[in-house]
């Protein structure tokens, strides 16, 4: 797991192992939240589904890929960042 | 007039000669302010083949409708010009509060013309107007200059004014305006320089009228809560400023490295917005009437690097980070400060630099050409001095101060530019990015990515996410955000209320602020307009399709490490289906049925 931005800020670290089970982005999202709290899943779900936050599976936004149902492997490399800009 | 002051003031500076003129009323309603006005009239006075350093070239500076009202962000202005660095027509866009003061003197646009006999300002207070001798501030840096300007005019004076890399005609220096912003892009600051123009001071006592007050409120009240409650309008930009790409660009593989040669940087995150916030932010700052606040106030208190300023944004860290293969964000900040100071685009000369250091790699140019200093890849003490000596114009700044293209080609590699139309090509990888690619390839004032950044659907899922590798609809995506953009620049909105808001809601408050009533279709058809009217102002100047075309390596040598390893830009098939897509013909020019549709034949 990677944080960036105000996600990193909250849980207080850059990277960290995550050792819970996770089939999916969703079951992780929902674990990561149970850990971190509202703070930190204010900016990820709403009303259950992916807000502007951008997820990523080796690279790969899940919102490209399955969203919520994206399957995750036990070596995956996972990114968060809170709904960021710029330009 | 509402929305519009309803005069032009003209300045020839041959003879000396000052007038005002009233604006056309048709025309302000079709072409709005700004980007689209400015080129209106450079389309109507230039011959587009003209010498962009010769007295015949015009310098405009013009903001829109919106700049001085309280329309959320509304305080920009564009400077509209033939661009020394490319050839091409440049319109560079500026924030800060200097557009503001010149519609509350009373002037939708200035129009400078020929060339001052020695230096001059120009002091603008309402009707008052004066060219003053600048014999005494020729050579002085920005803050000085401003500094010297405000203390002999007024206190309040807004000022845009040239560095010395102005002076000096650096083929990228930009034009700044409250020290910190600058009228970035293209070389407009040379031309200003050739002009013997040294700054614009303005105060302005004046107000913009509004067609009808409740309306207008109604809709900045409605679309001020829009860009609060958006989580990246409201929040995201205030607290890490753009740089919070950084890292964004370089997980999904992006991130341009050593001149383009990758697309992933591993240390990149010492030089991203999280390191920004938390070792050289002072606070964020916003431009006139301002609701993100996405500016950097910064300091950096290493004796090596010392200053204080503004930046770095995302594209000048990416450019002196990751392009140069540079991690040391006080240097990166110190190039940043160098850049203001001496008023060059901190685009160009990253960009430039890292061009110079690959040249150095390959060994095309030595120790010899550099004054004995050794242009290694990640060397951050070579890349500020570098770009110090770019601004004082001094030994192999000199070479850089023509930016990439022609350094690269006097070594005999023009193909080691990483330039559209010989403008650098900022922080997105196209190779990655497939959209950014077609945008950076047909932006006609070479390659940027404020002309149609579809980064936010393909990166950043606003307002909804398309997938960054696919070519399937982008020709398509890449006119809507060129055409929204286009019209947008013209108006005097800042781009980043795009964050939160679209066409809907600027054609309602352009309605309610000018009386005119545009329809969304309406608003997006001026963008349409002044992208085309931009488009044959360069076929006019000699452009063609030819140089609709990115790098070879973009095209040709895939991404080698990252999550976008192995990827290319797909530019060739995109761009026949754009110029369909864009009522062009199958040489990118522009059918006569379309321009008629759109008013221009």
């Amino acid at each position: 797991m990677t944080y960036f931005a105000t996600l990193r800020d909250i849980a207080g670290k850059k990277e960290e192992q995550w050792d819970e089970p996770a089939a999916t982005v969703g079951e992780l999202l929902r674990g990561l939240i149970a850990r971190y709290g509202p703070k930190f899943g204010r900016w990820l779900l709403d009303k259950g589904d992916l807000k502007l936050a951008i997820v990523l599976v080796n690279g790969r936004d899940v919102r490209d890929l399955q969203r919520l149902d994206t399957p995750l492997a036990p070596n995956d490399t996972v990114t968060i960042f809170p709904p960021v800009a710029g330009g | 007039m509402n929305g519009w002051t309803g005069r032009i003031l003209r300045i020839n500076l041959t003879n000396g000669n000052i007038g005002t003129e009233p604006l056309d009323p048709a025309l302000a309603r079709d072409y709005l302010g700004a980007r689209g006005l400015g080129t209106k009239v450079l389309s109507d006075e230039v011959d587009p083949t003209v010498d962009a350093l010769a007295p015949a070239n015009k310098l405009i500076f013009a903001p829109g409708p919106f700049t001085g009202t309280y329309a959320p962000s509304g305080g920009r202005y564009n400077v509209v010009t033939k661009g020394p660095l490319t050839g091409a027509i440049a319109a560079a866009n500026s924030g800060g509060t200097w557009g503001p003061a010149l519609k509350y003197a009373g002037y939708d646009m200035l129009i400078i013309e020929g060339r001052a006999a020695k230096p001059v300002y120009l002091w603008i207070k309402d009707e008052k107007v004066e060219i003053r001798d600048a014999g005494h501030i020729w050579g002085k840096i920005v803050p000085e200059t401003s500094d010297a300007i405000r203390a002999e005019t007024d206190q309040d004076a807004h000022v845009a004014c040239i560095g010395p890399a102005g002076e000096n005609q650096v083929l990228f220096a930009c034009i700044m305006n409250d020290l910190h912003r600058a009228a970035g892009r293209s070389g407009v600051g040379a031309v200003m320089g050739s002009k013997n123009l040294k700054a614009v001071a303005v105060v302005g006592t004046g107000a913009v009228a509004c067609a009808d007050k409740e309306r207008f409120e109604r809709a900045v009240l409605k679309v001020r809560q829009m860009i609060h409650e958006h989580p990246v309008g409201g929040t995201g930009l205030r607290l890490y400023g753009t740089n919070v790409l950084t890292n964004v660009l370089n997980q999904t593989g992006g991130l341009p490295t050593r001149n383009f040669q990758d697309g992933h940087f591993p240390t990149a995150d010492k030089v991203g917005g999280e390191s920004v916030a938390a070792k050289v932010l002072q606070r964020p700052k916003g431009c006139f009437a301002c609701v993100i606040s996405c500016g950097r106030v910064t300091k950096v208190t290493q004796p090596k690097y010392k200053g204080e300023g503004e930046g770095p944004e995302y594209e000048t860290a990416w450019g002196f980070g990751p392009d140069c293969a540079v991690d040391d964000l006080d240097a990166v900040t110190k190039a940043n400060f160098l850049c203001n100071e001496y008023g060059m685009d901190t685009i160009t000369m990253a960009a430039t630099v890292a061009c110079a250091m690959e040249l150095y790699e390959i060994g095309a140019i030595t120790r010899k050409d550099t004054g004995g200093i050794a242009l290694d890849w990640g060397n951050a003490e070579a890349m500020v001095e570098m770009t110090r000596l770019t601004g004082v114009g001094e030994g192999f700044g000199k070479k850089l101060g023509a930016g990439s293209y022609r350094l690269a080609a006097s070594y005999g590699h023009p193909e080691l530019s990483m330039s559209v139309k010989k403008q650098e090509i900022p922080a997105y990888d196209p190779r990655a990015i497939q959209g950014i690619g077609l945008n950076y390839a047909t932006s006609n004032c070479g390659a940027a990515h404020v002309r149609g950044y579809t980064i936010s659907p393909e990166v950043l899922g606003v307002p909804q996410k398309v997938d960054k590798d696919t070519i399937d609809g982008k020709p398509e995506l890449v006119i809507t955000f060129q055409n929204l953009t286009a019209a947008l620049d013209a108006s005097g909105a800042c781009l980043f209320t795009t964050f939160g808001i679209g066409a809907p809601e600027l054609a309602e408050l352009l309605s309610a602020l000018t009386g005119f009533q545009y329809t969304t279709d309406d608003f997006m058809r001026c963008g349409d307009r002044i992208w085309n009217l931009e488009r044959m102002w360069n076929l006019r100047a000699g452009l063609s399709s030819k140089d609709d075309a990115l790098p070879p390596r973009l095209v040709k040598s895939p991404i080698k490490t990252g999550a976008s390893k192995g990827a290319v830009s797909r530019l060739p098939e995109m761009l026949p289906v754009y110029y369909e897509r864009r009522g062009w013909d199958a040489n990118g020019v522009p059918t006569q049925a379309h321009l008629r549709e759109l008013g221009l034949a």
